[in-house]
């Protein structure tokens, strides 16, 4: 998910084959509702989305979160899927 | 004049009541949304309950390898 209009994300995913589902949030609804998005008082059209990896269950409960400050730091595969398992989500 | 400024001291009062979001907490319930989807579909969380553990990944701009 990011801030992205939906046309740029079909895009995208036309030249990116993924198997990953995409979602924009060009309204900024649910990033700030997830504190991940990321403002500049000096710009008010600055609001994109924080790299986090948020992990729910199939209650709809929050059983992991991890948001970077850097936006250039990434979880690696390994990390994401160890922190699914630990996370005890089903 | 005493007016607008009782007006903008009241927007800022306001500003500084909302402060930053509050950070998701691990226990809490998550925030449904709706959103678009690729494709026309539409992605909504409560749809997707029930069915096993959902991983949300948010990331800066397409393109940009951010």
């Amino acid at each position: 998910m990011s801030a992205d209009h939906v046309a740029t994300l079909d895009a995208f995913v036309k030249q990116n084959p993924l198997k990953q589902g995409f979602a924009s949030d060009f309204r900024r609804t649910m990033l700030p509702a997830y504190d991940a998005m990321v403002t500049d008082e000096k710009s008010p059209i600055y609001r994109y989305a924080k790299r986090a990896y948020f992990v729910i269950d199939s209650k709809g409960v929050v059983r992991y979160v991890k948001v970077m400050d850097n936006p250039l730091d990434l979880l690696q595969p390994e990390d994401l899927l160890k922190a699914l398992k630990d996370s005890g989500a089903s | 004049m005493r007016l607008r400024k009782i007006v903008l001291a009241g927007a800022l009062l306001t500003l500084v009541a909302a402060g930053p979001a509050a950070a998701l907490e691990v226990g809490q319930k998550a925030p449904d949304f709706t959103l678009a989807g690729v494709g026309g579909k539409q992605v909504k969380l409560a749809d997707m309950l029930g069915k096993g553990p959902i991983v949300i990944y948010t990331f800066i701009q397409a393109f940009t390898g951010t």
